[in-house]
């Protein structure tokens, strides 16, 4: 109950943006936002199955390049184009999976890196297609299906981002909480005792893999036609520490905290930018003090000071009570 | 046919051979406990026989299949659970959550990504009759890794009953416990198991539980069957005594 008052409060809340934000700083809410996607993805695998993925940009970087690709060369209407580049990106992410889950701890980071390096790197090879270091421009918008012309416009593109961004935190909240979820879980904890309990642990990391890839790509996918181009800096490795950063700040394993995170590194870099250089560095010890003072992140702040609030009006003072509901 | 047969099961480390050339049966409905010294070679059989470590020679077979070399996941989907010497649980989760996840490993909707409201409903009934089992119902809520050592060992065993398997395999079940503590958990065991329907290969160095529990033992002894029989015929064993029992009657 509490958290459909929640969730409905956020999509109000959200629908309500465009009518008090000034045109300019809807370009980087919409950004923000396709960041709360890219980084709730990337929870998927450090929160819940304690994969740290250090190559994550891989995602955004697939799901950019095909909706760019798939937009300049068969003009189709823009929400089918996002749908196919998150099915052709997972599909790509199949095989970097099942080489990447064959191994463990740091091994899994670096292949994760080099996969996304390796993409980085074929950017470049394959000048042709993908305009090497010039990137892909004038990447269109086509009206449609039906005609609908709403996501040609910045304000439709927002409701576009928005549902995208509910839609796949929906998805996503259901799979951590299915059967399949559960098993993730047991994996993070010991993984040797989920494989002597019967779970074939690869085949399930493989899994969430191919769908952390493809809930990543979606973020990409969006994000290209957005911005109208589509270049080498978004397989840069350094949007895999940034978005690791967003993760671990936002409240890993939370989804909604990552999300946060995501949102509010992208405003903190957007203000700052504006003030100083140095933003960098402001980011960085932002994230020194998170980890140092505030392991759990911004969500697990949240969550405990509301329980703190809501446990002298409760039931009664049980402790098992207060350390299962932040669990 | 027994329901586990090891025929000429070896493990090799080096030089060091720690399985040697077990054979061993046993029949559905049994208890069997293995015992002998510290590196007798108990827990790498279990290691074998559960597809943990790979036999050098030498095949198990389970309900007349072979089981030697396959993964461990597939070995358990088969009907074995295990409990291991060290605790195995996992930390964070509450009690009945360890136990749930268990009693989802055989279920066919195990995979289910979105919602599979049936199968945690199914496996959370079996999870609480497990916990019931071991009289662990009033830690459900409790994280695992706040039990005590005692309570941990019985949780692992109810995460392997939860599995509903055929063949239940108890890595020292009373490892690190206090004299009441053993007490308790054997009496419990011991209900658990009056059930009948199980078959349970028990690992053990307290002989006062092997002698409690069992109804056939097998005797190690550096990686060989020195003995093996019933309580009585393993006490007489005149090999036996020299090995390991010295000093116990």
């Amino acid at each position: 109950m509490r958290f459909a008052y929640g969730l409905a409060i956020a999509v109000v809340g959200a629908c309500l943006v465009p009518l008090v934000s000034p045109n300019y700083m809807l370009t980087i809410i919409i950004e923000a936002l396709i960041w709360g996607i890219f980084a709730m993805s990337l929870d998927l695998l450090v929160g819940y199955t304690r994969l740290y993925s250090f190559g994550h940009v891989a995602a955004y970087g697939l799901g950019a390049y095909s909706s760019a690709l798939l937009l300049l060369h068969f003009h189709m209407p823009l929400p089918f184009a996002i749908i196919l580049a998150v099915v052709i990106s997972s599909l790509i992410a199949t095989p970097i999976a099942w080489v990447c889950t064959r191994t463990h701890g740091v091994s899994f980071a670096m292949l994760t890196l080099a996969f996304a390096q390796l993409g980085y790197a074929m950017l470049y090879r394959f000048k042709e297609f993908t305009g090497g270091s010039n990137g892909l421009a004038g990447i269109p918008r086509p009206a449609g299906p039906f005609g609908i012309e709403l996501f040609q416009h910045k304000v439709g593109y927002f409701y576009l981002v928005v549902f995208c961004l509910f839609g796949s935190y929906l998805l996503c909240r259901s799979l951590v909480n299915s059967p399949f979820g559960s098993v993730l879980a047991g994996i993070r904890e010991n993984e040797a005792k989920t494989r002597a309990l019967g779970y074939n642990t690869r085949a399930y990391k493989r899994a969430i893999v191919i769908a952390s890839y493809g809930f990543g790509s979606l973020a990409g996918a969006l994000y290209a036609p957005f911005a109208g181009f589509a270049s080498p800096e978004l397989f840069f490795w350094l949007i895999s520490g940034k978005v690791l950063i967003m993760v671990i700040v936002g409240g890993a394993g939370t989804l909604i905290g990552p999300i946060i995170g995501g949102i509010f590194f992208i405003f903190l870099e957007n203000q700052l930018a504006e003030i100083t250089d140095l933003w960098p560095l402001i980011f960085g010890s932002v994230f020194i003090a998170f980890v140092m003072l505030a392991p759990q992140g911004i969500w697990g702040l949240v969550t405990s000071t509301l329980n703190r609030r809501r446990a002298p009006a409760g039931a009664g003072p049980d402790p098992e009570d207060v350390s299962g509901a932040s669990a | 046919m027994p329901l586990l047969e090891c025929i000429r099961l070896t493990r090799r480390f080096g030089a060091l051979i720690a399985v040697d050339n077990v054979n061993m049966a046993v029949e559905p409905g049994e208890i069997r406990a293995v015992i002998g010294p510290n590196g007798a070679g108990k827990s790498t059989l279990f290691n074998v026989i559960t597809g943990v470590l790979k036999p050098t020679d030498g095949e198990a077979f389970f309900n007349g299949e072979r089981i030697s070399g396959l993964p461990v996941h597939e070995v358990a989907q088969r009907g074995i659970a295990r409990t291991f010497q060290l605790t195995h649980l996992f930390p964070q989760l509450t009690a009945r959550e360890n136990v749930r996840i268990a009693a989802q490993a055989r279920l066919e909707g195990r995979w289910a990504m979105l919602g599979g409201g049936k199968v945690l409903a199914q496996s959370r009934r079996r999870a609480d009759e497990a916990l019931e089992q071991l009289r662990l119902t009033r830690f459900s809520d409790t994280p695992a890794r706040n039990l005590s050592h005692g309570d941990q060992r019985l949780l692992e065993v109810a995460m392997a009953v939860a599995q509903a398997p055929i063949l239940l395999m108890l890595d020292e079940p009373t490892q690190g416990l206090s004299i009441e503590e053993t007490e308790r958990a054997v009496d419990i065991l011991r209900q658990m198991l009056a059930g009948g329907g199980l078959t349970v290969i028990l690992v053990e160095h307290d002989m006062e539980v092997v002698f409690k529990l069992a109804e056939k033992i097998t005797v190690l002894h550096r990686g060989q069957v020195i003995a093996d029989g019933t309580p009585d015929e393993v006490k007489a064993d005149a090999q036996v005594q020299s090995a390991y029992l010295g000093g116990f009657e």
